[in-house]
């Protein structure tokens, strides 16, 4: 993925100044800042959603996208959040799906609807549609919100073994406690990326 | 792409996306009962507590002066503004609370046309079912002269007011405000037309409410044996108006950024990165025949990568 001079500003507030970026495969690479510091809008700027000012957006292979708050339909149960997504990927089955449901432990909710679903589990939904297609490249804007400690230990044994088949895993956070577990940080400040050595920060 | 090909392509898109939207629907809490007990109850009011005295009053769509019972009238437009309400809001609430999920599924490289036929599909079935339902409680009370045009002027009504609902949903904030903007959109177009309350109901204003066409196909076919399809196609064109609004708002809430390049697909598509390691699964279904063949023909590794995972 390569992005070259994002601009992007909410009326008078310029919140992006330029981030250029070049996630390689088999990168699991975090970047990090204040809240408000436009975190979120460079994420949804690279998976599609926001159109930046200026500047472009590359990617050289298919993206997953987890949003921050968990995007799912309250009427349908997970395992129907998991078809419709099957369909809208070209899925033939959902043998991806069942794995990391099964890494994340919540295969037990398959037949809930996602409206009666607790957080966390709303939260591990979320994190497994964006994983389901097996894509190249992951976009993840604070994906262990929500997460008890155990969960959260899983999922970064899971960013890790993808980081070993090949992915590269961009992970947003408020937070730099995982740090150590990052090849590459970035830190997003005054409306540019730059680059940090990986030491736990805050 | 062959006749065949393209249907095995299609169906699975529509019918999943269609199946989804009315599961939404009927798992409406709200609009079921607001279905059970609105339309029966407003149906039942307006027929018990209005005078049944003869209000005379020249339905323009005939031309003929007509002298039906008050309560009867008052019905009609009950049923008129219970079925707009329900099919308005049940849209609404779809629409509303649904729009990131279908940006999402849109992003995921869920085709937009498909999603938008399903949502229609789902509309249609609803609008049919809610107008049926005030048509027979309607025969219940009294025998309207045409009730087959009366369910047909309900069903283009509802769908009117659904796709409001839809452009209401895509372009408010607030749940509060669509919700505000539906009832006095109802309230007004309903209340300008009835004769009871207005006497400019025969005025050019009227002409312009979205129910317009409803309200004259529905009145004559409760007092008139004139067939009235002239009126039926000036609500259709209403439809479509607001079905036009209602795509583009859905059209710009779920653009995709990146453009086609920039969708989703899965790494069995791509060229892998690291050919040792990279997972794959068993058959790709929707993507270019020559993506599939690239990927199929690759001798990367077996299944059993696939399930490294766990």
């Amino acid at each position: 993925m390569e992005v070259t001079g994002v601009h992007h500003a909410y009326g008078r507030r310029v919140v992006l100044r330029g981030v250029d970026l070049r996630l390689r495969p088999g990168v699991l690479a975090g970047i990090v800042g204040e809240n408000g510091a436009g975190k979120t809008t460079l994420l949804r700027i690279l998976s599609g959603e926001l159109a930046p000012d200026r500047g472009t957006v590359r990617h050289h292979g298919g993206f997953g996208y987890c949003p921050q708050a968990a995007v799912l339909n309250d009427a349908l149960t997970v395992r129907q959040h998991l078809n419709y997504f099957k369909v809208a990927y070209g899925l033939s089955d959902l043998a991806r799906a069942e794995e990391v449901m099964e890494v994340l432990r919540f295969s037990e909710y398959a037949d809930e609807r996602t409206g009666v679903l607790s957080g966390g589990t709303r939260q591990k939904l979320n994190l497994t549609l964006a994983l389901m297609h097996d894509p190249r490249i992951l976009l993840l804007d604070e994906p262990y919100q929500g997460f008890d400690w155990e969960t959260y230990q899983r999922f970064w044994d899971l960013a890790g073994r993808l980081r070993e088949d090949g992915r590269s895993v961009l992970v947003v956070s408020h937070l730099a406690y995982d740090a150590e577990r990052l090849d590459e940080l970035w830190r997003l400040h005054g409306g540019v990326l730059r680059e940090r050595t990986t030491e736990p920060t805050a | 792409m062959t006749p065949l090909r393209a249907i095995r392509r299609h169906r699975p898109l529509f019918l999943t996306a269609a199946r989804y939207a009315l599961i939404e629907h009927l798992r409406n809490r709200f609009a079921m009962v607001l279905i059970a007990l609105f339309i029966p109850v407003w149906t039942a009011l307006a027929f018990w507590s209005v005078p049944g005295t003869p209000t005379r009053f020249r339905l323009r769509a005939t031309g003929h002066l007509l002298t039906p019972h008050g309560n009867q009238l008052t019905e009609i437009t009950g049923a008129l503004n219970a079925v707009t309400l329900i099919i308005g809001f049940m849209m609404f609430a779809a629409s509303f609370t649904g729009g990131h999920f279908d940006r999402r599924l849109a992003l995921a490289g869920y085709p937009r046309t498909h999603l938008v036929l399903a949502k229609l599909t789902s509309l249609a079935l609803a609008s049919a079912a809610v107008a049926a339902y005030a048509t027979a409680l309607t025969c219940t009370f009294w025998t309207p002269e045409q009730p087959a045009l009366l369910a047909a002027a309900l069903f283009c009504a509802g769908i009117t007011y659904g796709a409001l609902g839809v452009a209401f949903g895509s372009l408010l904030r607030r749940e509060v405000e669509g919700m505000f903007a539906i009832v006095m959109t109802s309230v007004i177009d309903l209340a300008l037309q009835n004769p009871l309350y207005s006497s400019s109901s025969d005025g050019s204003v009227v002409r312009c409410l979205p129910s317009y066409g409803a309200m004259q196909a529905a009145t004559g076919a409760g007092f008139s044996t004139t067939p009235l399809p002239k009126y039926l196609a000036i609500q259709a064109g209403w439809f479509t108006a607001a079905a036009l609004v209602a795509l583009l708002a859905f059209h710009m809430r779920t653009r995709n950024t990146l453009g086609k390049t920039g969708r989703p697909r899965s790494a069995a598509h791509q060229p892998a990165a690291s050919p040792v390691r990279k997972m794959r699964f068993r058959q790709c279904s929707r993507t270019t025949t020559a993506e599939c063949r690239v990927s199929q023909g690759d001798p990367g590794p077996s299944v059993q990568d696939a399930r490294r995972i766990r």
